[in-house]
């Protein structure tokens, strides 16, 4: 209805002076939405960046740097706005690093439009050459990028370090980083050497001791107690582990069932036959040998009972209860064994082989742990540990930033110098070709490249330096040919990056440019907003 | 008032001037909405949903932001109806047939101030629109012959209806793309077959096409990941248990062991399902419903690839693609149909893990895969590629091809005024404001390019003056260019559809005198 009671009083056809007023207005309106939004995660940029304490409509509070975690959780409704942070989100989902640089960027390159449109340019004009200046600044960074191969663990320690320094974290970059290179490497199939797949990469938490506890473990985990229901052994070595997709618990027909009793000698007689039912199942079990068993959860009757498990106790059978249907899939990998659905097909070369399964007492709480596996998949667990459940919650999600910096250089080994020093050559190199561009397009570009320098100015803005004096010092010395000199915050001094040891993958920095991009052109694109059903 | 009321308390009914008014200022106020959307320049608009959630939408397609508008006007109704019509039919050109409606309204509503008929108007717009369309046809390009030549008129075609879209960078990937699919249909408009998926990450220009199906499912545990020359039974049946479905039906037992029999019982039913159906010879079982883990584990023993859990859409697409049939029942392995296709495996999309299947018996059948930066990017490319897809399956139809940026229009128009001359009487007026209206397809154009429309447009008109010109606007440098050198092509049926559902339209429109809004039906109190 708001379209039709809309209408504006017609202007003839042929005039060549259009009415835009309103157009302009949701365009600009749109903008300002979006930065805002920029604005917000603005400080949380760079090693010294500040975190955010977000705390939700249900009460819980999280505490976080992570650039998409901050924007998922903040609700936004401008449908702009929301834009911006579905980019982070892409960008989580590409690279998984760089979230809080790409909606940073995105923020910069809508100020430089908005200038641009009130100098009276065509928005399609401004997303064309946008795209043309992105596609150059994607060349530019491959240029500027260093070879990296994977046996080079230093360099990719390096890496994951850079990301971990802006985290909450930051201080046990040093355990974390090789931690990180570690489980990647590990799960990297040799068939296949781009693809890394994270989901091989479990990542249990448990609360208690400090993050420096955390551990990374070459075999399975279980956040679960070994069932102590009848006194059943707590540790066994040269295990033979059975993953059961089955109950051990009495019979029960899927069509309703009841059972009639009719005189009390039937009691007895019922009862009886339950135990033997049980016997029966466990020593089909016993006969394999297997002496581990990994129940899945069932929702339709018990999984086991104080009668089965007492029969699986006295059989000196370890019992793991109540493991989730979707782990299934991750468990039978990492042992290399299949699961069983049924008690008629309990045989022996459907288990899985490992050294050691015990129970472990970490502060009060009780883990399982499962290692030595007999050929093992390529899987990897990780154990957080921390002391409050808010930074084991950082701690999970800096891992995984860090993770996936890993992961971008398997796909794609190439690296590039941190600390600002790729956004200010890219807008150094921007402005100098922007120069050979003709018309508009020249202008939009260095545009582009004006935007660009954005990054290391926040850096040293939330470091506390001087934005500017750092800035103009920056673009003095690449202008000068180092094109590695970056904002080193630690020591508030511009320094050669590369030698820092400050290095991040390329796919981050290409893919937050290319997205951001993107972005923006779609918002300026957009000139109404209409609503609907 | 002496006249007695007619009509029920809360029905309203306009007449005369007052209705027609009506008409026309909700006619023009969707066309005014959507016109900012026509052209390569055209912008985007975000659709907000006020319902749950806030879903927030970007797209240029003019079907998409007619189709989710709330609108009360009837004569707005009736626009939106063409639009639809349009999309269903041959799938693009939604935005400028309802920009054409709404200008030949706006052309007739000077003439009805001006004391003109509106029967007189009809007519004359009718016989403006034949004649518009005769002077088209005539100067259609036919290359059905020439199938080298034949394609790249496809791609023409397919890089203009992409070049408005959100794909106009990537437009020669997208354009290859669609062409490829659509030649792959070998005639038939069956769009079933090209299966489109979309999945985030990525950027635009990493979509591709690929022969055969995907499917977004994982494979059962312990079964094998790679099969060739599969044989594929599709399926739709209860793999958790087969219940009896009598109400009421319940086991009465008197022992434990009678428990534990009848459960052994309904596992070896279950068993046996499973074997009759590994009887069929097959060596993939794909059912749309859940396989439990004890049949899961039956077919992994048995060395069969199950699949469960399939969306229905995915297996009729499968059931259709691999020449198989959906089968329920299987007592009679020799009666039920089996697809075939040379290979499955297990491929890495992305982040994800899908089931490709290739050399599937329906040759024509591919997918394409979109890759883009977010759902909004996704949605938006899978509405544009599917608007290139339509037209495109169209054309290989009816091989005729016009050139495009305003060309059209501008030929029309051209014969149309000529008409315009010949006819004696006011219907000549008629005729006049439907050149008129044709006219500013290419000024809008201009327009939402930022170009200067009333220069451009006389330009235009002049060049077309010569006889045989290929005259139309050329967005990107701004200027009046020769469309054939810069390959810019529509369909003919597109065009045709366009003119003549506009003419329609607007001539319903043009024929009311009275609104009635009826009473709205009272709800009762159910309090």
């Amino acid at each position: 209805m708001a379209a039709v009671t809309a209408a504006q009083p017609r202007a003839s056809k042929t005039e060549s002076y259009v009415d835009n007023k309103r157009k302009e207005d949701i365009r600009q309106a749109n903008i300002n939405a979006a930065r805002s939004v920029a604005d917000a995660v603005r400080t949380s940029l760079g090693p010294k960046g500040m975190d955010k304490m977000i705390s939700t409509a249900n009460g819980e509070v999280i505490i976080t740097n992570d650039g998409a975690t901050i924007l998922n959780k903040m609700e936004v409704l401008q449908p702009a706005a929301k834009m911006l942070v579905e980019l982070s989100k892409s960008q989580d989902a590409a690279a998984g690093d760089g979230t809080t640089t790409v909606v940073v960027i995105a923020g910069a390159i809508l100020k430089q439009c908005l200038s641009l449109l009130s100098h009276g340019i065509h928005p399609t004009v401004i997303s064309d050459s946008l795209h043309k200046a992105s596609t150059k600044a994607v060349d530019v960074l491959t240029a500027m990028a260093v070879p990296l191969e994977l046996s080079d663990r230093e360099s990719l320690i390096k890496s994951a370090s850079t990301s971990l320094n802006s985290k909450v974290v930051s201080q046990y970059s040093t355990l974390l980083a090789p931690l990180a290179v570690d489980s990647v490497l590990s799960v990297v199939d040799p068939e296949k050497p781009d693809m890394v797949d994270l989901r091989d990469i479990k990542i249990v938490k448990k609360l208690g001791g400090t993050v420096d506890d955390t551990q990374l473990v070459k075999g399975l985990v279980f956040d679960k107690k070994a069932s102590h229901a009848a006194g059943g052994p707590t540790r066994m070595e040269n295990a033979k582990i059975a993953v059961i997709q089955f109950q051990i618990s009495p019979p029960k027909t899927d069509i309703e069932q009841s059972i009639v009793v009719s005189d009390y000698t039937q009691m007895d007689r019922i009862l009886k036959e339950e135990r033997n039912y049980i016997l029966g199942m466990i020593k089909k079990i016993k006969a394999t040998g297997c002496n581990v068993l990994l129940i899945q959860k069932s929702i339709l009757r018990d999984a086991v009972t104080d009668l089965s498990l007492h029969y699986l106790a006295k059989a000196k059978i370890m019992v793991i209860k109540d493991v989730e249907r979707d782990d299934i899939e991750f468990i039978t990998k990492t042992l290399n064994c299949l699961p069983i659905a049924n008690i008629e097909h309990f045989r022996a070369e459907k288990l899985g082989y490992a050294d050691l399964v015990e129970e472990v007492s970490l502060g009060d709480a009780k883990i399982v742990k499962v290692t030595g596996i007999k050929d093992m998949g390529r899987t990897t667990t990780v154990l957080v540990r921390g002391s409050n459940q808010l930074v084991i919650d950082e701690a999970e999600r800096s891992l995984h930033d860090a993770l996936c910096v890993v992961r971008c250089l398997v796909s794609k080994r190439f690296l590039i110098a941190g600390g600002g020093a790729p956004e200010i050559e890219l807008s150094r190199q921007l402005g100098a070709w922007s120069k050979v561009l003709h018309g508009m397009e020249g202008y939009c570009v260095r545009s582009f490249a004006e935007a660009l320098e954005v990054i290391p100015y926040t850096l040293a803005e939330n470091a506390g330096l001087n934005p500017i004096a750092i800035v103009t010092e920056l673009r003095n010395r690449h202008a000068q040919g180092e094109i590695n000199a970056g904002i080193n915050v630690r020591k508030g001094q511009i320094t050669n990056i590369l030698e820092e040891n400050v290095v991040q993958p390329l796919l981050v920095s290409t893919s937050a440019i290319t997205l951001a991009t993107e972005c923006v052109r779609m918002i300026l694109k957009i000139d109404d907003i209409v609503n609907v059903r | 008032m002496a006249i007695e009321k007619i009509l029920k308390d809360d029905a309203s009914e306009e007449k005369g001037e007052r209705a027609r008014m009506a008409s026309f200022v909700g006619a023009i106020a969707i066309t005014d909405l959507v016109k900012t959307t026509l052209g390569p320049k055209g912008m985007d608009k975000i659709l907000q949903s006020t319902g749950r959630g806030h879903g927030v939408t970007v797209t240029n397609d003019g079907a998409t932001i007619l189709k989710s508008l709330h609108i009360d006007n009837p004569a707005a109704k009736v626009l939106i109806d063409i639009s639809k019509v349009q999309d269903d039919e041959v799938g693009d050109g939604t935005t400028s047939v309802v920009v054409l409606a709404g200008e030949l309204l706006r052309e007739a509503e000077k003439l009805v101030a001006a004391k003109i008929h509106p029967m007189t108007i009809i007519s004359g717009y009718r016989m403006a629109a034949e004649c518009a369309r005769n002077a088209l046809s005539q100067r259609v390009v036919d290359n059905k012959e020439n199938a080298e030549k034949f394609k790249s008129d496809l791609m023409k075609i397919a890089r203009t209806t992409l070049s408005s879209k959100i794909l106009s960078q990537d437009k020669e990937h997208f354009a290859q793309l669609a062409v490829d699919a659509v030649m792959r249909l070998k005639g038939s408009t069956n769009l079933e077959a090209i299966q489109i998926i979309k999945k985030p990450g990525g950027s635009l220009m990493d979509s591709f096409l690929d022969e055969g199906f995907i499917l977004d499912k994982k494979i059962g545990l312990g079964q094998p990941k790679r099969i060739e020359n599969a044989k594929i039974l599709v399926a739709n049946t209860a793999m958790d248990t087969d219940k009896v479905k009598i109400y009421g039906a319940r086991v009465r037992v008197d022992s434990m062991s009678k428990v534990a029999e009848i459960e052994g019982a309904e596992k070896e039913k279950m068993r046996e399902k499973v074997q009759k159906i590994i009887a069929h010879g097959i060596n993939c079982f794909v059912n749309r419903q859940l396989i439990y883990n004890f049949p899961e584990e039956l077919f992994a023993d048995a060395g069969v690839l199950a699949i469960e859990h399939a969306d229905f859409d995915g297996i009729e697409r499968l059931a259709l693609v691999t020449g198989g049939e959906i089968a329920s029942t299987f007592d009679n392995p020799e009666s039920v149909k089996i697809g075939h296709c040379k290979l499955i495996e297990e491929i890495m999309i992305g982040e994800d893990k899908s089931i490709h299947f290739s050399g599937v018996e329906m040759g024509q059948a591919c997918t394409i895969v979109l890759r883009g930066a977010s759902h909004h990017v996704l949605d938006e490319a899978e509405r544009s590629l599917h608007d290139a897809l339509c037209v495109l399956s169209q054309t290989v139809n009816d091989t005729r091809v016009l050139l495009g940026g305003g060309w059209p229009e501008m030929v029309m128009a051209k014969e149309v005024d000529e008409l315009a001359r010949k006819t004696p009487g006011k219907k000549s007026h008629a005729i006049e404001a439907f050149s008129r209206a044709l006219v500013a397809i290419p000024t809008i154009i201009a327009d939402n390019a930022g170009l200067d429309s009333a220069d451009l447009v006389a330009q235009l008109r002049a060049a077309h003056h010569k006889e045989g010109c290929n005259a139309g606007i050329d967005v990107i440098s701004g200027s009046v260019g020769d469309m054939a050198e810069l390959g810019i092509s529509e369909s003919f049926k597109v065009k045709q559809a366009v003119l003549l559902s506009a003419t329609e339209a607007a001539e319903m429109i043009l024929r009311v005198d009275e609104i009635i809004t009826c009473a709205p039906r009272q709800r009762e109190d159910r309090m």
